[in-house]
């Protein structure tokens, strides 16, 4: 069966639903967040899913108790509470100890739009990157997003899964195994957005629109923020003349950050423009379209401001 | 199993000696708290209530202690180099330069199960770790020490919720009730008490011990080994913050103060212990 079509976070939660009912030590912890796809879960492998109440930071300590132990666990929550609420934990017990567990974040950036800043994750990436050893995968499509679970299970690391929700168009064919860690969706000339997650189909329509202007623009999912693929992406920057980071995240320490990091200490002098969230808290409150519009990241104030730009 | 008092008693006092030896040589440490859960470590690890085995610290079936007062560290330094989990030579270097004994314990060392330094996580690992044994049916148990202080993060009464829900009976939280935090008193700070009562209506089973009797230490802790019980149990466990050195005791200096020449000397006499004599049971020198 093809995932394509799939909403996003069924096709993670399907795939981790077969590798748990294939490993019994795999346990399912959720700080009282349900998903569609997890019924089934809840129902059938009972005793593998465990609801730890609104308690993010038990949740993390439990998680780490149960991995010591010997179990293999998936902890689930928000976003930005699964990251922020309990990033001391995350710190001293995942991160400090180098524990293989999966943090799933739902809702990366502002997909919880209207719900307002408690419910946004535009600082994760930022927080999430200054911990050693783990790793940050941030799936465009819902066939990435099953082939994230099984490489999660599989990690020896501990890892951050940000989750989008809905329907995300397929990008990727079945079989791919994402082992890069960025992949050059549309190839190009004379520019290179570089996007993650739901921005990657953004960057694939601007990339469209600038078409329209003469200008052949490359796109790159960067689905594994860290850690990123240095010499693939030093290779990739140097065909391009100008790179555009495209992100739904603080302009402060998101992937333009980690980008311009990588050229900076290897010396790569080459335009960068990031588009990103404007340092400040939303408010006033629409749909994902209204707030992107707000921000200055809906198509035409991007295409703008690219045009201006190059 | 038989366990001398006298024998207890007398490595407390070695242990002591050793703590304040390494602050006195580091010129750091936090030295009340190590002080006030001395004879509950002693307790545990001499008196037959924690299983280990210092030379397969990975033992599968080894009961669990996690060091949920990490600034107490280095009491239990003194301990695992004793037991043989590393040289006791290593103790000298604590706090120094490229050292593996740090202020806070890490799982780099032989004998520590988890990070700690961070206050507040150490309950809900060992929740983790006992929720684990059941479900794999193990019998082994898991004890948590946590400082009185620290029962002000929020964290520790999620994981004693968490605790109760699941039964975790094979599950003990010791808590070193020195009625100090750092700066302050407890209940001049913000108010602990009723602090038997709180662990009570959280679900657990409470006893309140004197943590300086290794009878009642004793009783409290073979007690937790009684199969049948369906609650996890809390031991209040009374104690005096820098036990054992007199100019130390209940001084809010003495949380992290470094003992001067003359006051390390004062401690060594009231201590009389030599640091290098082996303490071992009667009759099995």
């Amino acid at each position: 069966m093809t995932d394509a079509g799939l909403d996003i976070r069924d096709a993670f939660f399907d795939e981790l639903y077969d590798i748990a009912a294939a490993d019994s030590d795999v346990l399912f912890l959720t700080a009282d967040m349900g998903a569609f796809s997890l019924e089934r879960f809840k129902k059938n492998l009972n005793r593998q899913y465990i609801n730890v109440g609104v308690a993010e930071q038990n949740m993390i300590s439990v998680a780490t108790g149960l991995t010591l132990g010997g179990k293999k666990v998936f902890v689930y929550a928000v976003a930005p509470f699964v990251t922020m609420r309990c990033y001391e934990q995350i710190k001293v017990n995942i991160s400090g100890m180098c524990l293989p567990i999966t943090i799933i974040g739902a809702g990366p950036g502002i997909t919880y739009n209207s719900d307002g800043p408690t419910h946004h994750a535009v600082q994760d990436i930022a927080i999430m990157r200054a911990l050693p050893g783990m790793v940050i995968l941030n799936p465009s499509d819902p066939v990435m997003a099953s082939r994230m679970a099984r490489i999660s299970y599989e990690s020896h690391y501990p890892a951050y899964v940000r989750i989008d929700k809905g329907r995300l168009p397929a990008i990727y064919s079945p079989g791919e195994e994402f082992s890069d860690g960025l992949s050059l969706v549309k190839r190009g000339r004379d520019l290179l957005i570089i996007a993650t997650g739901l921005m990657v189909h953004k960057g694939l329509k601007i990339a469209e629109e600038l078409k329209k202007h003469s200008i052949d623009t490359a796109v790159m999912d960067l689905y594994r923020i860290k850690p990123v693929n240095v010499s693939l992406l030093l290779d990739s920057v140097s065909q391009y003349g100008r790179i555009v980071t495209l992100e739904e995240q603080s302009i402060i320490g998101g992937i333009g950050s980690a980008v311009m990091e990588i050229l900076v200490d290897h010396g790569t002098m080459v335009p960068v423009k990031r588009f990103a969230l404007e340092d400040k808290y939303c408010e006033r409150y629409g749909d994902r379209e209204w707030m992107h519009k707000h921000y200055g990241l809906d198509d035409r104030t991007l295409l703008n401001n690219i045009l201006a730009w190059l | 199993m038989d366990i001398s008092i006298d024998f207890l008693e007398k490595k407390s006092r070695w242990v002591r000696r050793q703590i304040v030896e390494m602050i006195f040589n580091a010129k750091k440490g936090h030295i009340g708290g190590a002080l006030s859960c001395t004879d509950i470590l002693v307790s545990l690890f001499y008196g037959g209530i924690i299983r280990y085995d210092a030379k397969n610290p990975s033992w599968p079936e080894r009961d669990r202690f996690i060091m949920s007062k990490g600034h107490s560290g280095i009491a239990l330094y003194a301990i695992l180099a004793d037991l043989g989990f590393f040289p006791l030579s290593e103790l000298a270097t604590f706090c120094k330069n490229g050292s593996m004994l740090g202020g806070h314990p890490d799982r780099n060392i032989p004998g520590i199960e988890a990070d700690s330094g961070s206050l507040g996580q150490g309950l809900g690992i060992g929740a983790g770790l006992s929720l684990c044994a059941k479900l794999d049916s193990r019998k082994y148990k898991t004890v948590v020490l946590l400082g009185d202080g620290e029962c002000y993060e929020g964290s520790v009464w999620e994981a004693a919720m968490f605790a109760s829900h699941h039964q975790l009976d094979n599950l003990v939280a010791v808590i070193d009730r020195n009625q100090q935090c750092v700066t302050d008193f407890t209940e001049d700070c913000v108010r602990l008490e009723p602090l038997i009562d709180k662990w009570s209506a959280f679900g657990w089973e409470v006893t309140s011990i004197d943590g300086h009797s290794y009878k009642d230490i004793l009783h409290a802790l073979n007690d937790s080994r009684v199969d049948g019980r369906e609650k996890p149990l809390a031991i209040v466990a009374h104690t005096t913050k820098g036990k054992g050195i007199s100019f130390m005791e209940r001084q809010l200096r003495w949380h992290h103060g470094v003992p001067t020449m003359d006051e390390l000397e004062t401690a060594r006499k009231e201590l009389d212990v030599d640091l290098c004599e082996i303490v071992v049971e009667e009759g099995k020198k």
